[in-house]
């Protein structure tokens, strides 16, 4: 019992003990408290009551494009779009599931899905993906790489035709492929353009999605002349990854559509509205409190294009006409299987028509970049810069006769014209194309004495000398087109005496059906190099959605250079293409004989391209007195039946043509003007 | 031995204590319909259901008398620690393991929880209870034995404690559940205090887990990256300090959840907006922050009455462990202290910003069966041991 005592004597004291810790510990809570709700309470509730801010967007429909008529080339059309928003830390299985149970509800287009999408795919859902990686890679590479090189070797690895998808999981494929590239908490177009019927099934469906799929509705560019230069007015779609930070600096949600290539990304700033935003005060429950402060955005500003659609059309079909042709009559053209076309305005630069065509397997494809991405040796259009070149640097002078005969010089093949010309001046040789006045012209540049066999010391400079001249024309440089990206050409660099004579015939330097065009501008214009381009006005958004605004921004004549040649030698390089087309013996007087209501000017070239092949081009203007339009036309792969100026004729005909007609104006509806400016009553 | 009463323990029932269980059970409804709105799921009628199946385990746990968990007291650890086992082990073998499916999934980063079905159930809240049980057991086994100690045999008692809590505290670290690791310090600390150990063992301990987190803190003000490099590893871990110590810069992790409830709480002001009139939003109020929502709408009033509640909960407890005259009941009580105020504290400290952000609920009050259980069960041993202790009243 003595014991019993001594025991229990500790635990009483030892609980009351504790109890006084517990009294402590919940003290300090409730001084704590106090401080929080009563010293500070104040403050708290000041800020509490602030509540929360709640900005939503409505996007803003894009610019529309118009061309240089009024007549609407690029439109909008509102649409349904399925979208899917990903949340943090969503599993690869959760996001398989979501896009499994969606391809039963929505058709989805397998087309685009790659090998690599397949593959990704195929890796993502599999539990067994461990035992994937063991079959696929070595020991020794699972345990030295990272995740990430792990993973890009075994899709590396995997056959293509192991992963025997079905059509079902093609379909799964291409809808996980649209949600993956979606960032958290932004909704991601899965399908762009539903169709009312699957509108209708996911819609009955929605919940089963859990939020994470949505119908929302969107806005999809239409283009009433179809595939006619769709490939330049661009693309709009997601957002790059790798510019997405510098998007997002602008103000642009993540899942925005931006112009991504040609027109639409090069006026992408222009294109794009500005988003309406609703800022609401919400309560606890995210219900909006009162009225909303709207800060309205507008429509995008529209832009309008340079080109003529009524003869971009007409340009397109004596292409296509010209190509079957010469095809059909011509067993040597069985390669002849594209043509590029520009017509401009030589004044301006605004560029009227811009054709590229491409035969694949029996069908005209689209290809109007290849004006500015294609470079091709132009053969002797380009001898009009030679000519003046040698003006320009004293190594001739207007009525300069040389003599056309074959050249031989050592280790290099004989070098001639077509035929044996004899005495020919400056203007005769451009008439008839002789290759070797120019030859002449670049020998005596490079300071080579032709009779002698010396001189070429300093080749550098030579070819350096050339292209200065030749660059003045636009030929080897930049055009400064309104485009995100033009090629300028190939340099051959300083090579021997024979290739700087075959630059003068251009058979060296090669350049883009654009170069060709601003040269032959240059030409005509009386020596000014002008920035060719696709802009002409920007107008801000009308009222309605229909509506053109005032103009915003009106693209002046941008004159890059004035070439350094006198205006005298530029007349007489201008006479020599006026025969080229208007007499017996100009390369293309039978092709440009009886024209109505105009006299052209040009001159004609005729390429070895690519080995054995021949490459027909075409560059000029007309009328030859007072130019409105300069052109150029490019026929790779043609070498019979001089299809270059059969497109020529046409096209300037086809031009002269529709002015004649008068061009059927859309009538663009402006805001109504203010009584002062028309002379109408005034109400 | 001749009490009447003595057939019924369910007659001798301190109704006092169930008394504030009714209200802290009234308060818990309350603040869980506030928190989550009468709509979103039912939560408070699933509350509701968990304390019936609480008040069902109450029933069966006072159904011995409290004396045969003595020899019980093995069973039920072994029992929970076989529970934690299957948290580390079910993984393993689950063909489901790391998909929704699986029966121990990942919910915030760690693997403390069951489910099957619609049922989740977190094993460590039970073994709470079993740890207070066995630890209660080899103290009074303990005493029984050594009547004259010296010092010698109250480092022997130490060792026999810290023996058996390292397998379940290991257990729950790898979970990771660092706030029920907490807990379970917690309830070896009022034990050890309770168990007659000299006080000088005890002043030496306390002043090597005071040394420790002083050092931490020392560390911290000296030299951070030390801290962050070599002792804390996770940035988990790191950013739940930050978010506490600066909440206003860490505003989107640990820091907003501080944040939102320091506003809440703080704009509750004396008398609080008033039922359903909170506005401060903060998602899965009905957890780890119920008490935030109690603060927001009854202000310092609602908090006061609800710490009120506690501690008039803990002086029932300690009465029972003081009138008691088997030691067994009152190490089982000074257990039940230990688990129930550290968990009141730590959970009410950290929406108050006073401690650091751990996943405690606050128990009766946060939504979420298993803690209910386990608190239900804790409460169901204080009253066996206040029901069995007037039968010697009469001795």
């Amino acid at each position: 019992m003595e014991a019993k005592k001594k025991k229990k004597s500790h635990v009483p004291f030892r609980l009351n003990i504790l109890f006084l810790a517990v009294f402590l510990l919940f003290t300090t809570l409730i001084l704590r408290l106090g401080v929080v709700q009563i010293v500070y309470g104040d403050s708290f509730k000041a800020e509490a009551e602030r509540q929360e801010n709640v900005t939503a967007k409505l996007d803003a429909p894009r610019g529309k494009m118009y061309d240089r008529y009024g007549r609407v080339v690029v439109d909008n059309e509102p649409v349904f779009s399925i979208t899917f928003t990903r949340t943090d830390n969503m599993k690869p299985d959760e996001m398989y599931q979501i896009a499994k149970k969606l391809s039963g509800y929505i058709e989805k287009d397998t087309d685009e899905l790659t090998k690599r999408d397949k593959k990704d795919f195929y890796l993502s859902y599999r539990a067994d993906q461990r035992k994937i990686y063991e079959k696929l890679l070595t020991k020794k590479e699972m345990d030295e790489l990272n995740d990430k090189e792990q993973y890009l070797l075994v899709i590396d690895r995997l056959e293509a035709d192991e992963l025997n998808l079905s059509k079902e999981d093609k379909e799964i494929a291409a809808i996980w492929r649209e949600m993956i590239r979606g960032y958290s908490l932004t909704p991601q177009r899965v399908k762009v353009d539903v169709p009312q019927k699957e509108i209708a099934v996911v819609s009955e469906h929605l919940e089963e999605f859990d939020g994470k799929i949505d119908i929302k509705p969107d806005a999809q560019r239409t283009y009433p002349y179809e595939g006619t230069l769709k490939s330049i007015f661009g693309k709009v779609g997601q957002i790059p990854s790798e510019l997405i930070d510098g998007y997002v600096l602008e103000g642009n949600d993540r899942n925005d559509l931006v112009g991504t290539s040609f027109l639409e990304e090069q006026y992408e700033s222009v294109l794009r509205g500005t988003k309406t935003k609703i800022n609401y005060v919400t309560d606890k429950s995210g219900n909006p409190i009162g009225k909303p402060i709207e800060d309205q955005g507008s429509r995008g500003q529209d832009i309008i294009l340079t080109f003529d659609m009524e003869l971009q059309k007409r340009v397109e079909k004596i292409v296509e006409r010209e190509i079957l042709d010469a095809r059909q009559k011509y067993a040597a053209n069985n390669k002849l299987s594209s043509s590029f076309v520009i017509m401009a305005n030589p004044h301006t630069g605004e560029i009227y028509s811009m054709v590229g065509k491409v035969l694949e397997d029996g069908k005209f494809q689209d290809a109007p970049f290849g004006n500015v991405y294609n470079q091709y040796p132009m053969g002797s259009t380009v001898k009009g810069a030679t000519v003046l070149t040698g003006y320009q640097t004293g190594v001739i002078e207007p009525g300069t006769v040389l003599y056309d005969t074959p050249l031989e010089l050592p280790g290099t093949p004989i070098k001639k014209s077509y035929r044996n010309m004899g005495y020919v001046n400056d203007i005769e040789a451009l008439q008839q194309s002789s290759n070797v006045y120019m030859f002449r012209i670049a020998m005596r540049i490079a300071g080579y004495d032709f009779e002698n066999k010396r001189g070429f010391n300093n080749r550098q400079e030579a070819f350096e000398t050339m292209r200065y001249y030749f660059n003045q024309f636009g030929l080897g440089v930049p055009t400064g087109i309104d485009l995100p990206y033009e090629d300028d050409g190939y340099n051959g660099g300083s090579q021997a005496l024979g290739n700087l004579m075959d630059m003068g015939i251009g058979q060296f330097d090669t350049y883009t059906p654009m170069q060709m065009v601003q040269y032959i501008s240059t030409i005509a214009n009386g020596g000014y190099r002008m920035q060719p381009h696709l802009l002409k006005e920007i107008k801000k958004p009308g009222i309605s959605a229909d509506e053109q605004g005032d103009t915003a921004y009106e693209f002046q004549p941008n004159i890059l250079n004035r070439i350094d040649m006198k205006p005298e030698w530029i007349e007489r390089v201008q006479k020599g293409l006026y025969m080229v087309m208007n007499t017996t013996k100009g390369t293309a007087g039978s092709y440009f004989k009886n024209t109505k209501g105009y006299e052209a000017a040009g001159k004609t070239g005729t390429a070895q391209y690519d080995g054995d092949s021949y490459l027909l081009s075409l560059v000029g203007y007309a009328p030859y007195d007072n130019p409105e339009v300069a052109f150029v036309v490019v026929s790779p792969y043609a070498e019979e039946g001089g299809i270059n100026n059969k497109i020529g004729r046409a096209i300037l005909d086809a031009y002269f043509d529709i002015k004649k007609e008068g061009h059927k104006k859309e009538i663009i509806k402006q805001p109504d003007k203010k009584p002062s400016d028309n002379n109408q009553d005034p109400y | 031995m001749t009490n009447p009463e003595k057939e019924t323990p369910f007659s001798q029932i301190d109704y006092n204590l169930l008394f504030i269980l009714f209200l802290l059970i009234c308060s818990s409804c309350i603040a869980i319909y506030s928190a989550v709105g009468q709509y979103e799921g039912n939560f408070v009628l699933k509350q509701l259901v968990w304390y019936a199946v609480g008040f069902g385990a109450i029933a069966v746990v006072m159904i011995l008398d409290f004396d045969q968990f003595l020899k019980l007291s093995w069973y039920i650890y072994g029992f929970g620690i076989l529970l934690l086992l299957g948290i580390i082990l079910i993984p393993l073998v689950d063909p489901n393991a790391g998909t929704k499916e699986a029966i121990v999934p990942y919910i915030n980063g760690a693997q403390s929880w069951y489910r099957y079905g619609g049922i989740a159930f977190q094993p460590s809240e039970l073994m709470k209870v079993a740890l207070i049980i066995s630890i209660a057991n080899a103290i009074t086994l303990h005493n029984e034995k050594y009547l004259d100690r010296s010092i010698r045999e109250d480092f022997l008692l130490l060792g026999k404690i810290i023996l058996i809590s390292i397998p379940p505290i290991f257990l729950v670290m790898l979970q990771p559940d660092l706030g029920t690791t907490l807990v379970f310090f917690a309830i070896i600390a009022s034990l050890l205090l309770v168990s007659g150990i000299r006080w000088r063992i005890i002043l030496l301990l306390l002043l090597i887990s005071l040394l420790g987190i002083g050092g931490l803190v020392a560390i911290y003000m000296y030299n951070p990256e030390f801290l962050i490099n070599y002792i804390l590893h996770d940035e988990y871990q790191l950013n739940r300090f930050y978010g506490w110590l600066q909440p206003y810069e860490f505003e989107q992790g640990f820091g907003f959840q501080l944040v939102k409830s320091l506003l809440a709480i703080g704009s509750g002001q004396l008398y609080g907006k008033g039922f359903g009139e909170g506005n401060v939003y903060f998602p899965e109020a009905q957890t780890d922050f119920i008490f935030s929502v109690i603060g927001e709408e009854f202000g310092f009033m609602g908090t006061s009455f609800v710490i009120s509640l506690f501690f008039l909960l803990v002086y029932r407890i300690i009465h029972a462990a003081l009138e008691s005259n088997d030691p067994f009941g009152s190490y089982l009580c000074a257990g039940v202290i230990g688990m129930i105020t550290f968990q009141v504290f730590q959970n009410i400290g950290m929406v108050i910003g006073l401690l650091p952000i751990t996943g405690i609920p606050l128990p009766f009050i946060s939504y979420g069966g298993s803690s209910i259980l386990a608190s239900m069960i804790a409460i169901g041993l204080v009253l066996n041991v206040r029901s069995r202790t007037r039968k010697y009243m009469f001795d």
